[in-house]
């Protein structure tokens, strides 16, 4: 179902047909590393992009033009997968077959978005200085904003702690300092950096023919004098130490984060239990963090565990009553060793199954979620279709999941708390 | 069932009323693996106040969303495991005025249905378990209390409603909470959740004969008592107070600015009504508006800003929302842009374009199973057709814009409601 086309040398353009849909989907990204030296500035070239072009040279000229494209969208797409970063923009727009008689949609979308990618609003050589030095405040505000989401911030706030010796730990918007430093000099340096030698990948939903679309992209990049550089390879967590941290702030309810390793990745043959392992643990309302901590204790109001493939890394997040701190720590860390011992029932194993099942059968219902599969599994170095990775579900015993439970080791706990 | 199909969108939509009472809807979606299905009730958070054979009640403030909670306990099993053993996600949400139980699933469509349709219409409340969720629904409260975004809502809306129950928090709060018994949790379903009362919404490669079948058979002997919910308060129009803040832990000033509207009629007019609101919001300070382009670039407002009509049974109002070092020089100049544009009018050319674009967005949003689900269902409530939607947009005219905002956009209807940050911070 999907169609690889390499455009050029380091660009990929993915398509995957379907005529279901009333929308179609575009999303061109360049492919970075993760690291404190470019995650600054990859987080703000897109939304300088998104300023103005040749054509459309302020923000109301773009929005005007998206308008009478029947109201289409495109954004700023800033993704971490494992030790990459990919930024560039993304859009989404109507079914010309939808639109008045006559109206063209797609081949003017197209248009459109190679031209915000690769006809920047200049002047003197780089990039606006007021466009720049705005979007800077207004990415300044959205890092500083963090904070206003407690759950992510604690999150944010126990994967720095855990990685500092990891590209997880570098923040997706990357640091203040490193914000306030760049230049439009610098910003257009690091972007024709970006032209010049990334890998870029193109992924497609919808139901035009690839290779008529392979044709209406490859001009844009062939113009460009390019000399791709491949990147390094994903690789698994780089422990550099952790440890328990408590910060405290004024809120109602303490936020309890617990960061967990795993030598297993998505790219290892144990990735598929070690995904039916943390639904059993704390993958949704039926898992045993919830069940226990939450239903039978009314220790808290939200628990849940995530499993991050990409580098082995699980965490466990809990919004709690912080006079309960301890007990909910000794509660999670109870209910790990649980499942290593393999206690639990085949009820929550098939549950769990079942779950991920659903989620990865309906993988193909929406377009997000089909870009969202092929696109990461691209980048991450998941070697799993959907088909095999539901294979691979089905496979799964109730002792490849303790198996997996016991690789799982705790890490790092940071706990955010009331002033009192 | 009855089938109706809408060219213009290209979709199918079955309805009917069963003999039991309940209105059901079926939008198909051959091809697709995924099926969701909403059992939905007119009854929400605001919905204190009513009489039920004769007799009046008055229900503390959370009930709607405590019952939500509740209804998942059923005497005899686990309704999430049930669920979840035949793959499905069950989920719920309490809104202002209605409540939705909902599972999504790829297998075992029909036996989902038949569980949730009974799950939802068995009542179980025991004093222990009623007691116990006091803990979960406070702790829940406490997140709520931390979130900016749902405090500066609070804020405005308990600032600028003298009377209408939007006013409180869809939680409740802990006192009002404190006053929930299984009695009144026993009232307020036997008053909501009966079938006339509801809607059955499905989305999926579902058969909708089999749909209507298993729901008739499962719901026909529901007792259906005489109800009558005050949903009318006699609010105000104007506004007492313009200005309300607090502080909190936040990194910038982030504001709410609310135009009080008189509330909507059920139907066509009212949904009409909505549209206007919709395009006059979009006209004044939407994306592609002159205000928001000069606000963006004077750093006054930046992409969090963004804002609409919202309604509500018996209120509505057109609002934006924000983070921005002076909330006052945006309020200033949204008032003055208002006033500008009441005198000019938007051009025919402006007005095309953006109902252009609003259409374009509606079709584009109808891929997703979980907004046509939602949507089916709240305008169902408001015995509106979704799907007929291209036809009010093609009615709606300049002047109504104009009008609109001549009349909504005044001091007198406004207040904002500001959360700065905390000065020690």
């Amino acid at each position: 179902m999907i169609r690889t086309i390499e455009l050029l040398p380091g660009v990929t353009l993915r398509c995957y047909s379907d005529d279901r849909f009333k929308q179609e989907g575009i999303s061109l990204q360049w492919v970075r590393p993760m690291c404190r030296e470019e995650a600054a500035l990859n987080a703000l070239l897109p939304t300088v992009l998104l300023r103005g072009c040749q054509s459309a040279p302020d923000l109301r000229a773009i929005t005007l033009r998206l308008d009478d494209l029947y109201g289409a969208a495109v954004g700023a797409q800033l993704r971490r997968v494992g030790d990459y970063q990919a930024t560039g923009l993304s859009c989404s727009f109507m079914k010309e077959k939808y639109a008045l008689s006559g109206d063209q949609v797609f081949a003017p979308m197209l248009a459109f978005l190679q031209e915000l990618m690769f006809c920047p609003m200049t002047e003197n050589g780089v990039f606006c200085k007021e466009i720049v030095e705005s979007e800077k405040r207004n990415l300044l505000s959205a890092i500083a904003a963090q904070k206003n989401d407690k759950r992510t911030y604690a999150s944010a706030q126990m994967l720095k702690i855990m990685c500092k010796g990891d590209s997880f730990g570098v923040p997706r918007l990357g640091e203040k300092a490193d914000v306030e430093a760049i230049t439009p000099e610098s910003l257009y340096a690091h972007y024709q950096k970006l032209l010049r030698q990334s890998p870029v990948q193109i992924f497609y939903v919808g139901g035009a023919d690839p290779e008529a679309l392979a044709k209406l992209l490859r001009p844009a990049f062939a113009k460009l004098d390019r000399c791709p550089t491949a990147l390094p390879a994903q690789t698994p967590f780089k422990d550099l130490g952790g440890g328990e941290q408590t910060e405290r702030m004024d809120v109602a309810q303490g936020k309890l984060c617990m960061g967990f390793v795993t030598p297993v990745t998505l790219r290892d043959p144990g990735f598929v239990a070690t995904q039916v392992f943390n639904t059993i643990f704390g993958g949704g309302m039926i898992s045993k963090l919830f069940m226990k901590i939450r239903e039978e204790m009314s220790l808290c109001y939200d628990i849940s565990s995530s499993y991050h493939g990409s580098k082995g890394i699980l965490t466990v997040s809990a919004g709690i009553d912080p006079q309960m701190d301890g007990k909910v720590r000794q509660e999670i860390l109870r209910q790990l060793e649980a499942c290593q011992r393999g206690e639990f029932t085949a009820q929550e194993l098939t549950a769990a199954k079942q779950a991920l099942l659903s989620q990865l059968k309906s993988t193909h219902d929406s377009p997000g979620a089909i870009e969202g599969y092929y696109a990461v599994s691209a980048l991450s170095g998941l070697p799993l279709t959907p088909a095999d990775y539901i294979r691979a579900v089905e496979e799964t015993t109730a002792e490849d999941v303790a198996a997996a439970a016991r690789q799982v080791k705790l890490h790092t706990v940071y706990f955010l708390r009331g002033a009192v | 069932m009855e089938k109706q199909y809408y060219p213009q969108v290209g979709e199918t939509l079955y309805k009917t009323k069963l003999p039991c009472g309940l209105q059901v809807a079926v939008l198909p979606r051959p091809g697709f693996t995924k099926k969701l299905c909403y059992f939905v009730t007119d009854f929400g958070a605001i919905h204190t106040e009513f009489t039920m054979d004769g007799k009046a009640y008055s229900v503390p403030a959370g009930v709607a969303h405590y019952l939500e909670h509740k209804l998942f306990d059923m005497p005899d099993r686990d309704v999430v495991e049930a669920f979840s053993a035949m793959g499905a996600v069950p989920n719920a949400f309490t809104g202002y005025d209605m409540t939705a139980y909902y599972f999504s699933c790829t297998e075992h469509f029909y036996e989902n249905l038949r569980l949730l349709l009974e799950f939802v219409t068995t009542p179980y409340f025991t004093e222990e378990s009623v007691a116990k969720e006091q803990g979960i629904i406070g702790q829940e409260i406490g997140m709520n209390e931390d979130s900016p975004e749902n405090r500066l809502f609070e804020l405005l809306a308990g600032t600028m409603y003298e009377k209408h129950p939007i006013r409180t928090p869809i939680l409740g709060t802990r006192d009002s909470i404190a006053r929930i018994t299984p009695q009144v949790l026993t009232d307020c379903h036997r008053a909501f959740y009966r079938p006339e009362n509801m809607l059955l919404c499905v989305v999926g490669d579902v058969e909708a004969d089999k749909v209507a079948e298993i729901a008739e058979e499962m719901l026909k002997n529901i007792p259906s008592p005489q109800v009558t919910a005050v949903r009318r308060w006699d609010e105000e129009p104007a506004v007492s107070t313009r200005e309300v803040a607090m502080q909190m832990e936040v990194a910038m000033p982030m504001f709410h600015l609310g135009f009080k509207c008189a509330p909507l009629p059920d139907g066509e007019e009212g949904v009409r009504r909505e549209i206007i609101g919709d395009l006059a919001a979009e006209a004044l300070f939407g994306e592609s508006s002159a205000l928001y382009l000069q606000l963006y670039e004077q750093g006054l407002i930046d992409a969090s800003f963004g804002g609409g009509f919202e309604m509500v049974e018996g209120m509505a109002m057109l609002t934006c929302t924000g983070d921005s070092e002076d909330p006052h020089a945006v309020r200033d100049a949204i008032l003055e842009q208002a006033k500008h544009l009441t005198e000019t009018g938007v051009t025919e050319a402006d007005f095309l374009r953006m109902k252009r674009s609003a259409l374009g967005r509606r079709i584009r949003n109808m891929d997703s199973f979980d907004s046509m689900c939602f949507r089916i269902c709240a305008y169902h409530f408001s015995q509106f057709d979704y799907y007929r939607i291209p036809d009010i947009y093609g009615q709606i005219t300049c002047e109504d814009i104009r009008q609109f905002l001549k009349t909504v956009i005044n001091p007198d209807n406004m207040c904002m409601a500001v959360i700065h940050p905390k000065e020690d911070a």
